[in-house]
């Protein structure tokens, strides 16, 4: 055995290299960065900044919460790569790679590190006609996309299976309520027994609240957004 | 220890002249029975070493016996993620009994809203990470710097309320996290009262190993002392950064930064520490020869020590972080084939000659058995930051499989050894039956494996699927090919096979081994003095 001497400095030298390397170094060239602002000539207020803080009253932060309870990030990641990493973009699941600046306000980024189901980094992401939809997944008919909104994310919470059969995504009937039917079948209804009908909680809500919100599609000058194969040809 | 101990200790004879000499003339291995006569010498350490024994009896038993408890937890929870996988809306156990009793609404509503895979998965990496593994670790660790540095354990209380504090840290995160408390971060999902507690409880034992080895009367020559005191040290280092980095208000991706690299310490350093250290006492121990060579031991700690915190980034490959930290990982990775190269060439050429004692001894075969798996992790470990082969792992399950091969096949595997050892030293009688050895071996070994290989060849399926190419749709189809049920429906009967056959075997084995340590508990066993061998040496070729 070393000396104790040499033993206890190789060690904590070990573990301020790692620390130094790993840690202090990334953070000094992290910790500074700030949204990218656009500023016209001869404006008095920014034209254009990315990312924004999105207001806690959206429900925005409950769900990001309900998200995390839940494990969603076990097999969803939100951590879109560059085209030499794999497919991601060509697949439609962002206009282009995530990048650190897009987590600035993200108390703790949802990076995720395994994908049993597809990423959801931009699934708030609207297309040009201001329409979302599953760009890639139309199982039951191609010609109609599924819509994402509110709806069809409270029928996945319910009973993923209801719509896509070999899907093993777990149901959190917790995050439903049984109610009566007063006026008539709500839009938001997941099922129908009776005279009860399950209606999504708070919790339910601001989740879809929160997915919806995820959009990192805007332009930033470090990550371009992916021009199509065509268009560089 | 009582006062007429201490007088013992200090009368014993100074051991000094011994301890520069190689470990096969310590202490006559009990396995492999000295063939020369007893001389006085022998007997007064024999005396000395059962004062230490006594003194870490409580301790280590306590630490022991909750690490086995939370096996037992972790197997269940981690056959019910294994299984939500493949059939989500199953429900755990005898339905009739509940609907007799009239809990079932209850039973399923608690199963369906806290035990969705979301939830079972971190508790079960929780369970076996921060309660089998460490606690083991911890006993095998405080036992072995007892032995190592001859010194008696003065105040086995202290450690006993860190094992205690660090089991109620434990507990309080497991069942937070399927209360739905759960930080965001893998492996350190734990709410923050937890890691406090998990955290005290860790001073109170690290603090004591630290001072053991401080008042060390001597050091025997094995390189197993500078991996003790690495883990020993390097644990609350990783441990304390994470937690304050992680509760610290740095928004943005350096908590994914620490996350990764709070990783790499927990794995490489701590159990990669913990576990080797434990295997290279129990061969030499066994076969009663020396390590092949001290000096590659050497390299090969300093080499590791040095790499391990360096190569965790490979996990965010790509993702939004400096490009130059996956680049550094890659570079540490493949420079780490270095004292993987090292451990694995001395302790199979110690192992030279020496094989057969394998089919007899249990503490050889389980520890053996788990150094192979430890240079197949971390030859894996390598492999996988390739870029070529990253590619198609990444995102897949192939990660999980590279922290079971580390966790299962050595580490588990490395610590029934030690406890197969060390037990029956403690508590005064041999193990009860070598069938019950047998088939803890069997169901650990190929219940271990199944859940690796599965782990890994599934991701690997998986990662063929996910980066197939979406764009070659039809052009009257104008959605993308690509459907993400195909990866899960094709990788599906990865889940299956390793629900039914991994885990149910492992979980056998380990139900079997956890009712052999309670009769050992109950001083249920063989008579004192000659080990229980799972064949008689010589018979079984």
């Amino acid at each position: 055995m070393d000396k104790p001497s040499t033993l206890f400095t190789g060690i904590f030298g070990a573990f301020l290299v790692s620390t130094s390397v790993m840690v202090l170094l990334p953070n000094s060239q992290l910790s500074g960065l700030q949204p990218q602002i656009v500023w016209e000539e001869g404006q008095n207020s920014p034209s254009d900044m990315y990312p924004v803080k999105i207001e806690h009253s959206l429900g925005h932060r409950h769900g990001e919460r309900i998200y995390v309870e839940n494990g969603c990030y076990y097999c969803h990641t939100q951590d879109i790569r560059d085209p030499q990493f794999g497919p991601d973009i060509e697949r439609g699941w962002g206009a282009r790679r995530t990048v650190a600046r897009d987590f600035i306000y993200n108390d703790t980024p949802l990076l995720g590190a395994t994908r049993m189901g597809p990423d959801l980094g931009n699934y708030g992401w609207r297309d040009s006609e201001g329409k979302r939809f599953w760009r890639n997944e139309q199982p039951n008919d191609p010609t109609k996309p599924a819509v994402r909104d509110a709806a069809f994310i409270y029928k996945h919470l319910f009973n993923p299976r209801a719509r896509t059969e070999a899907s093993n995504c777990p149901s959190n009937p917790g995050l439903f309520e049984k109610h009566d039917i007063g006026a008539g079948v709500s839009p938001d209804a997941v099922a129908v027994e009776g005279k009860k009908q399950w209606l999504p909680t708070a919790a339910a809500r601001n989740l879809a609240a929160y997915l919806l919100s995820l959009d990192r599609s805007h332009e930033l000058k470090e990550a371009p957004v992916a021009k199509s194969k065509e268009a560089k040809k | 220890m009582t006062d007429s101990q201490t007088i013992l200790l200090a009368t014993l004879p100074s051991p000094p002249a011994k301890a520069a000499l190689p470990p096969s003339s310590i202490a006559p291995a009990k396995v492999a029975a000295p063939a020369k006569p007893a001389e006085p010498q022998h007997s007064n350490e024999a005396i000395e070493r059962s004062i230490i024994d006594q003194s870490a009896r409580g301790p280590v038993l306590t630490f022991f016996s909750t690490a086995i408890f939370w096996l037992l937890v972790s197997t269940v929870l981690g056959y019910i993620a294994s299984k939500r996988l493949h059939d989500p809306d199953f429900i755990l156990g005898p339905e009739w009994l509940y609907r007799m009793l009239g809990v079932d609404g209850l039973f399923r509503s608690i199963f369906d809203s806290n035990f969705t895979y979301g939830r079972v998965w971190p508790a079960y990496n929780t369970a076996l990470i921060y309660g089998w593994c460490s606690l083991a670790g911890m006993g095998v660790a405080t036992w072995l710097i007892g032995r190592l540095c001859r010194v008696a354990i003065q105040a086995p209380a202290v450690l006993q309320l860190g094992a205690w504090f660090w089991n109620a840290g434990v507990a309080v995160g497991v069942i937070m996290i399927l209360g739905g408390h759960n930080t965001g971060l893998e492996y350190f999902e734990m709410v923050r009262g937890a890691r406090v507690l998990m955290f005290i409880g860790y001073l109170c034992i690290g603090i004591w190993g630290l001072i053991l080895f401080r008042y060390k009367r001597t050091v025997a020559p094995y390189i197993s002392v500078s991996y003790l005191v690495a883990g020993f040290f390097l644990f609350p280092w990783f441990f304390g950064a994470a937690d304050l980095l992680s509760s610290a208000p740095t928004p943005g991706v350096m908590k994914n930064v620490v996350n990764a690299w709070y990783q790499g310490g927990l794995f490489n350093l701590w159990f990669g520490c913990l576990g080797l250290a434990s295997a290279y006492y129990f061969i030499p121990k066994v076969i009663n020869k020396p390590i092949y060579s001290y000096n590659l031991a050497k390299i090969g700690f300093w080499g590791w020590v040095f790499l391990g915190g360096l190569t965790a980034m490979t996990k965010l490959s790509g993702g939004p972080v400096p490009a130059y930290l996956v680049t550094i990982s890659v570079a540490a990775s493949i420079l780490s084939i270095i004292p993987i190269a090292c451990l694995t060439v001395n302790i199979g050429r110690t192992m030279i000659g020496h094989t057969d004692k394998m089919a007899s001894s249990p503490t050889l075969r389980f520890t053996y058995v788990g150094t192979v798996f430890f240079a197949i992790a971390a030859g894996l470990g390598v492999l996988g930051a390739l870029r070529g082969v990253d590619s198609f792992t990444h995102f897949t399950t192939w990660d999980y499989g590279v922290k079971h091969t580390l966790l299962m096949g050595f580490f588990s595997m490395v610590m029934f050894g030690a406890i197969y050892y060390i037990t029956p030293r403690l508590v005064g009688c041999e193990w009860l039956s070598r069938t019950f050895i047998k088939l803890h071996f069997l169901g650990t070994a190929y219940g271990g494996a199944t859940i690796i290989a599965l782990f890994l060849f599934g991701g690997l399926a998986a990662g063929f699927t996910l980066n197939e190419s979406a764009v070659d749709a039809s052009p009257s189809n104008p959605g993308r090919e690509f459907i993400f049920t195909n990866v899960m429906a094709n990788g599906g009967w990865q889940h299956v096979i390793r629900t039914y056959i991994g885990y149910v075997f492992f979980g056998v084995a380990q139900i079997i081994f956890a009712i052999h340590f309670i009769f050992m508990r109950l001083r249920i066993g063989q008579p004192a003095g000659e080990p229980t061998l799972m064949s008689n040496p010589g018979e079984a070729h």
